[in-house]
């Protein structure tokens, strides 16, 4: 049922065309408006924006159905969706969502009758260390228990508006468990952007150097930008995203690009499951991380920063608008920054629910407005990123790191960590451990260091940089995180003695298999295979031959696919089989070959013309293999 | 201005701005493609024309050639790799062959032999695709659609009309129809669109004609794949034949 009168959707919209300036590539950012407030996007919403944004119909039905927390269908007047993973898992939530929707007496993915609350599960929101949580009215409930779970289903079937709710239901704390020399010292706001501005030496006086006053200045600017690269150089910083890649080299390439209009993007999107070390910065320092895009701004040569916030995080974004508003006011954005003639702004994006959109190029499609799909390989974003423009893309954390290399200078922040990996890592811990959250170490640290001071030494094993990442055994809990040893985006999620690790894999399988984006034959198909195998498992069906299909399907995911999310889709299983072979051993059914062909399940739909849910009415596992 | 890179050890000419695929091609060497077409382009969506270049798998269509590189094209672990993409092109769709009016001309079945396809391998997924045959002279039958976006990219750069796109991700992507009601019928797509011709499969079919070429004097009844494509393409390059002839 739909709420009644249902506002209309042109005369909500028509302001918010009016100032996105009625461009296509609004068409995201409006579709997210029309569902925070409507609960759904109603198709006189998508007729509107596709008539006045010049964009087909279809195409805005592609964006809608792209992205998880868009709906076409009314999702009821308080939308739940609680996180998914793993973590989750192991604190209980399947539990604690079915027991809500026995409460609020309505199916899980279905509104109920009178339109007041549909309940869902949805990808890692980012709160691993506050967990199990959910989010109401796209707003972060945490810390979810029984009496919780049994406290939010009184009020919302006494439809108590979200504002009387008890606040500290929507606490989200900002935990840091350990704090190493940038989190101890963070730069003050505009530290490290003045030290970048000052590299430029004095403004000479114009008729020394016989230029105009605005040359000397431009001059000035350019010289400060090349002498904090060569910092950034010293300094040796590498990509906190997971890929590593020196940022030096990354801005450099911006620096010398042919075109103007250049863009500077924050990627903001963390959804690698167990990791919420940005949702910390940007709560904690998002000084920090503003300062690192402006200071690339005046390297690069760029005059607009974009951030790119995950739909999960986005009860932050009052608090970043507040900060953004605050440092135009001080002078650290703007039109003429700190008096330099810089200028450069920032202003903030939001994601729908789409993993894919971590990797740079989706996030850039997924910016322009469109269906979040990574762009082929060539040309390179540095080149022809957003828009078409010359584009660095950064991690929060590389923005906030390269803010400290800026203050103070590259040579300070080399001589932390290892050789090859410079400076200090942010780690999400969660899982089993007595002391979950942010802990910040120098690079070179041991898997055992850290187990030791989150209390989780006990571990069977620990899925280090989620699920994407590599799943190690207590045998390798003396390896280090490093680009040298094991590289990591800093995400720990730990798992305790009587874990079944299975059941990390069962999860992480179908996570790949919904967040897919469907565009190459690898990772679309593959990673359903791959889910229907381990389901197998589960089921008690599976044998060696399927252990050996499983792996040849890995091997074409890793080999054949586009884009890094099919490359690694598979990496969690193969350590699985490696490293805990005795998880698979305990779910095998048979030594011989079953055919994943479901008997019992074919009945189905025999089963459902004839109304019939007795036991009789199904095979037992020995008849199907019989 | 020409240069060389080494195709499976053997040197291949190329322009700059050429990509790996089109060089090849234009040298007579074949590499399996299904989403890659001369008149529309890359995609780099099915990934079967993935070679290795210095240790690194790349989509040899969106991959520029570049002087002295080395590409393995030909070796048994990607002839492998390339028939496991088109077996799960062939599970997660329901691909008829004997009873498919476009067996003999299609691109994926004549690919599947080219590549020494035995069977399918993999669990078949029967998924339920809606069919539509609204419109009076070409069928829509997504069962055998495999998401290369040829008609797609045809119908917008080639045609001029912008009749298809797709919804949904993942493994429910799903070519739609760009019409209120999302019916073929209501859109202006004609029967000789390239549209239709550019389709690999038989996910677009002409109503009329068909079985008019007879089972065995088909497309790839008379050469493989790779002998029909680089004899076509040679013809396009000259300026030569434009329609392609799909049965």
């Amino acid at each position: 049922m739909l709420p009644n009168p249902m506002p209309p959707a042109r005369d909500f919209l028509e302001p918010l065309l009016d100032r996105a300036g009625r461009s296509p590539h609004a068409l995201l950012q409006l579709l997210i408006a029309v569902q925070h407030h409507y609960h759904f996007v109603p198709s006189e919403a998508m007729e509107v924006l596709a008539a006045e944004l010049g964009v087909t119909p279809l195409r805005v039905k592609g964006v809608v159905s792209f992205y998880s927390f868009l709906s076409d269908t009314f999702q009821g007047e308080v939308v739940v969706h609680v996180s998914d993973n793993i973590t989750d898992r192991m604190q209980g939530s399947r539990e604690l969502a079915a027991h809500l929707c026995d409460l609020l007496d309505v199916p899980l993915g279905q509104v109920r009758e009178d339109g007041r609350v549909s309940v869902h599960f949805t990808s890692d929101i980012g709160l691993g260390d506050q967990g199990p949580a959910a989010l109401v009215n796209y707003l972060p409930v945490t810390r979810l228990t029984r009496e919780r779970i049994e406290a939010l289903a009184r009020l919302i079937n006494a439809r108590t508006p979200l504002s009387a709710w008890p606040p500290e239901f929507f606490r989200v704390e900002s935990i840091i468990r350990r704090s190493d020399v940038i989190f101890r010292r963070p730069v003050p706001p505009g530290a490290g952007l003045r030290a970048s501005l000052e590299r430029g030496g004095e403004i000479l006086p114009a008729w020394e150097e016989d230029l105009s006053p605005s040359d000397a200045r431009r001059h000035h600017l350019d010289k400060g930008g090349a002498e904090t690269l060569k910092e950034l150089y010293r300094s040796e910083l590498r990509g906190r995203g997971g890929a590593g890649f020196k940022t030096a080299i990354k801005w450099e390439s911006v620096r010398s690009a042919k075109g103007g209009g250049r863009y500077v993007l924050c990627n903001a999107d963390e959804g690698e499951p167990g990791t919420f070390k940005d949702r910390v910065l940007l709560a904690e320092f998002p000084d920090m991380v503003f300062e690192g895009m402006t200071i690339c701004g005046h390297v690069v040569g760029s005059k607009k920063g974009v951030l790119y916030l995950r739909q999960e995080y986005v009860y932050l974004l009052p608090h970043l608008e507040a900060v953004l508003a605050r440092r135009r006011e001080a002078g650290l954005l703007g039109r003429d920054i700190l008096g330099s003639g810089l200028e450069f702004d920032i202003e903030i994006h939001l994601g729908a629910g789409a993993y894919i959109c971590g990797m740079e190029s989706a996030m850039i499609k997924s910016i322009e407005g469109r269906r979040g799909i990574p762009r082929q390989r060539w040309p390179l974003p540095v080149h022809q990123g957003l828009y078409k423009r010359p584009t660095v893309v950064n991690n929060v954390e590389t923005f906030a790191k390269a803010a400290v290399v800026s203050q103070r200078g590259g040579a300070w922040f080399a001589a932390i960590g290892t050789p090859q990996s410079t400076g200090t890592k942010l780690f999400a811990v969660s899982g089993d451990v007595e002391r979950p959250g942010v802990y910040e170490y120098p690079w070179g640290v041991t898997v055992r260091e850290v187990l030791r001071d989150c209390g989780g030494l006990d571990a069977l094993g620990v899925q280090l940089g989620g699920p994407s990442g590599t799943l190690l055994n207590a045998e390798a809990f003396d390896r280090t995180v490093c680009f040298e040893d094991l590289p990591s985006v800093g995400t720990l999620m730990v798992f305790g003695p009587g874990r079944d690790l299975f059941e990390a894999a069962r999860n992480f399988a179908a996570f790949f298999r919904h967040e897919s984006c469907g565009l190459c034959t690898p990772c679309r198909v593959g990673t359903t295979l791959l889910e229907n195998y381990v389901s197998k498992f589960a089921r008690g069906f599976g044998s060696p031959v399927d252990l050996e299909e499983m792996r040849g399907i890995a091997r074409t995911l890793r080999t054949m696919s586009h884009c890094g999310l099919g490359q690694t889709a598979s990496l969690h299983l193969i350590d699985s089989f490696e490293r805990f072979p005795a998880v698979w051993e305990a779910r095998m059914g048979t030594r011989d070959f079953i055919p994943a062909f479901d008997l019992d399940g074919a009945l189905e739909e025999a089963r459902g013309l004839t109304g019939r849910t007795d036991q009789e009415a199904h095979l037992t596992p020995a008849e199907v293999r019989a | 201005m020409t240069s060389t890179f080494f195709l499976d050890g053997q040197e291949v000419p190329f322009t700059p701005g050429q990509t790996v695929l089109q060089a090849a091609l234009q040298a007579g060497r074949y590499i399996p493609h299904l989403c890659w077409h001369p008149e529309v382009g890359p995609h780099g969506s099915c990934r079967l024309c993935t070679v290795v270049i210095s240790g690194k798998p790349f989509s040899s269509c969106t991959q520029p050639a570049m002087a002295g590189q080395h590409v393995d094209c030909d070796t048994p672990e990607l002839q492998a790799l390339r028939r496991a993409a088109l077996q799960m092109l062939f599970v997660e769709g329901n691909h008829y062959c004997p009873s498919c009016e476009k067996s003999g001309a299609c691109r994926l079945q004549a690919t599947a032999y080219f590549l020494g396809m035995q069977d399918n391998h993999f669990p078949q997924q029967f998924p339920r695709r809606a069919r539509d045959a609204s419109h009076p002279g070409i069928i829509l039958d997504r069962d055998r659609c495999i998401r290369c976006e040829r008609c797609v990219r045809a119908s917008r750069f080639l045609d001029g009309k912008n009749v298809f796109g797709v919804t949904q991700r993942g493994i429910r992507t799903s070519l739609e129809v760009n019409t209120p009601s999302g019916l073929l019928g209501e859109s202006a797509l004609a029967v000789h669109d390239r549209a239709v011709a550019l389709c690999p499969t038989g996910a677009l079919l002409p109503k009329e004609g068909a079985w008019e070429v007879p089972i065995g004097a088909r497309r790839y009844d008379r050469a493989t794949v790779a002998e029909a494509d680089l004899r076509e393409y040679a013809m396009t390059e000259a300026g030569g034949l434009q329609e392609v002839h799909h049965g």
